[in-house]
Order: structure tokens, then C-alpha cells, then sequence
């Protein structure tokens, strides 16, 4: 039972999701000692959500929260959009600066990462980011933690967020 | 020639043996053993045709139809061996061989809320997976069933991508036990 709830949790990033019942549509089985016999149907991933699950998703997890140490996208990343150094920053953290993906997936990431977990927070007039802007804007090199709290003291003296508490980091004492 | 032997059993042992000494001679017995030295030996050298040995050839010689040198090697069935499909950028001990399972930590242990997320064909549908390789940690290493993969991965001058490092952030101990693959979705 436990396996088969971990096998469908791990499964849910994805798609699917029928470990009983008669097959889905477009599904197919996967081949596996394991699943074999559990009969998990799985769907092709969106591909945007395939390039979240191999460049971020390990760290900031599979609904946009994980461990303390890694910041929280879910409910808080759009807030950063709603200035023009906050869309900055959000290109010019290192993991997607220096992302091994091309310009235009890079784009269609962020717009899916930012849409996907951070509706809510994304300013009324968002216009998605282009893979031109993030070529740009992703040749820069920042100090993260300095550019951080320059964008998240901007954010509050443009009234976008209440406090810099909304955006803060938990402190972690590591190790 | 008489017998010199005076019991029966010995009379008869004592003939066969005078028997064996006359009809063969020493020579002719390491001729004998050569020819079948040569004989046993030359025999499969003959044009033999081969055909239940060839039946088995293409299980032992593993088609090379993926590009992935990993999945033409890899099998669906057996997660405590190296080549199970989902192991192709697995860097550690197999959690299967420690306790636990190839997506479960051994008892002791607590699986990492951060995971490194590769990719592997699974040999018998041909398909990519998402494969989302969690260490377990909390315990000193397992040392059992080291296995290497290093599909995707990269040298440590690009560390998004290189599996190396111990995968333990945000667990509550960065004491490394072994490295677990869950299946995280299908490719496009």
C-alpha cells in the first residue's frame, strides 16, 4: 500500500494517474517490475512541465515547495514580476542564467513555473517572457543574496508587498 | 603360461592382468590416448553446422538499438542489479540492495526532499522516463551494490548536472546511506 501510494505521488508530477480500472485513453503501461502488475498508465509529461521536472523540480519540488533550504515558489514567485528588477532577478538567479537549455525553453519554463504556481501573484498586465529577453537579461552575473534584497526592498517601496516578510528566506541553521 | 597364483579369485585377476600386459604394449597405449587427444580436440573444428548455438546468441549480444548504451544493456526486472533501466544515472549504493527498495529507503533512513532528476529508456517499451534519483539519508553508507550511471550526467564544472555530489539537502541528517530511482512521469 505504501509503495503504491508513493508510486502514485511520484506519478502525479507527470500526468496519469490510473493504478486500477480500465487503461486511459492515450496511457500505457510502463514495463516494470513494479508497475507491471499495479497496471500504472502513464501519459506523456507537457513539455514545459518535463523541462520543470529535469531543471527545477528536484530542489523546488514537484508543487513548487521543498525542503527549507530551497526558496518557495508556490504563492510567491509572481510577486517578483510585478517591477522590472524583480523580472530581472528571476532570469539572472544562477540555476537559470547558466541553465543548459536554450533561450526559448528557459522562457517557456519560467512562464509555466510562474503560471503553473504563482498565478495569483503575477501583476495584471504580466506579459509573458520572451526568449529574446531571457538571452539579454541572462548574460548578467549577479550576487544573488545582495540582488535579492535590493529587488525584495524595491518591491515594498513600490507598494507591491505589504513587507519583506512575504518574500523571506526561513533562517536554516545548517549542519 | 601356468598360473602361479593358487586361489581362484587371485587365478582370475592374475589372468586378466597377464591378459592386458600381452595383447597391449605401452607404446601403443599413448598412441591410442593421442588419437583421442587429437580427435576430441579437432572435432569442433570440423565444418559442424551451428545453429542451436546460434539460436542463443543474440540474448548474450545485446542489440543495439538505442542510442543509450545503458538502456541496450538494461533490464525491467531485477532492481538489485546495476542494469535495471531505471539506474542509467544512478551514482551510489542501491537502496534495493540495502533494505530497501529501488523508490523506498531502508528502515533507518529518511528519504531527501531534494532529488536529482534525470532521464532513462526503459528497453522494453522504448519510452523515456522521468527518473527522479532520491538519496537516503541518516545512516553511514550502505556499501552495497555501487552502481554508476552517468546518463546526463556531467562533470562537476556543470553542477546542475553532475550526479556526484550527496543529494541529502533539507534531510534531517547529510549523512549519505543510498540512492533510490522513482519513477517521476513519461517523456513527451
Amino acid at each position: 500500500m505504501r509503495q503504491l501510494a508513493a508510486a502514485l505521488a511520484l506519478a502525479l508530477a507527470g500526468s496519469i494517474v490510473n493504478a486500477s480500472g480500465p487503461p486511459a485513453s492515450s496511457g500505457s503501461n510502463v514495463p516494470d517490475v513494479e508497475t507491471r502488475s499495479s497496471g500504472l498508465q502513464l501519459v506523456p509529461m507537457p513539455r514545459t512541465a518535463q523541462l520543470y521536472a529535469t531543471n527545477c523540480q528536484g530542489c523546488h519540488g514537484e508543487f513548487g515547495s521543498s525542503a527549507a533550504e530551497i526558496p518557495t515558489l508556490a504563492g510567491r514567485v509572481g510577486y517578483f514580476t510585478r517591477i522590472p528588477e524583480g523580472r530581472r532577478y528571476l532570469v539572472q538567479v544562477p540555476n537559470v542564467a547558466l541553465n543548459t537549455n536554450s533561450d526559448a525553453d528557459i522562457a517557456a519554463v519560467l512562464n509555466w513555473l510562474l503560471a503553473t504556481y504563482s498565478r495569483a501573484q503575477l501583476p495584471a498586465d504580466f506579459k509573458p517572457y520572451t526568449a529574446s529577453e531571457v538571452g539579454e537579461l541572462r548574460r548578467a552575473r549577479i550576487d544573488v543574496a545582495v540582488s535579492r534584497r535590493r529587488v525584495i526592498d524595491a518591491l515594498v517601496a513600490a507598494g507591491q508587498i505589504p513587507s519583506a516578510d512575504v518574500l523571506a528566506l526561513p533562517h536554516v541553521v545548517l549542519y | 603360461m601356468k598360473p602361479i597364483s593358487s586361489g581362484r579369485f587371485d587365478g582370475l585377476i592374475e589372468s586378466l592382468s597377464r591378459g592386458a600386459a600381452q595383447r597391449t604394449s605401452r607404446r601403443g597405449f599413448l598412441s591410442q590416448c593421442g588419437l583421442w587427444l587429437v580427435a576430441a580436440s579437432s572435432l569442433p573444428l570440423l565444418p559442424v553446422a551451428r545453429r542451436a548455438q546460434a539460436g542463443e546468441q543474440p540474448a548474450a549480444k545485446p542489440s543495439r538499438k538505442f542510442a543509450s548504451e545503458f538502456a541496450n544493456h538494461a533490464q525491467t526486472n531485477d532492481p538489485t542489479r546495476c542494469n535495471y533501466w531505471r539506474y542509467c544515472a544512478s551514482d551510489g549504493y542501491l537502496c534495493a540492495c540495502c533494505g530497501g527498495g529501488p523508490h523506498t529507503c531502508p528502515p533507518g533512513t529518511s528519504p531527501s526532499p531534494t532529488s536529482w532528476i534525470g532521464s532513462c529508456i526503459n528497453p522494453d517499451d522504448g519510452k523515456t522516463y522521468l527518473i527522479a534519483y532520491r538519496d537516503c539519508c541518516g545512516q553511514d553508507s550502505c556499501g552495497r551494490c555501487a552502481c554508476l550511471g552517468q546518463e546526463g550526467d556531467m562533470p562537476s564544472y556543470r553542477p546542475q548536472v553532475n550526479n556526484d555530489i550527496v543529494w541529502c539537502f533539507g534531510a534531517s541528517s547529510m549523512v549519505y546511506h543510498c540512492s533510490s530511482a522513482g519513477l517521476v512521469g513519461l517523456a513527451e
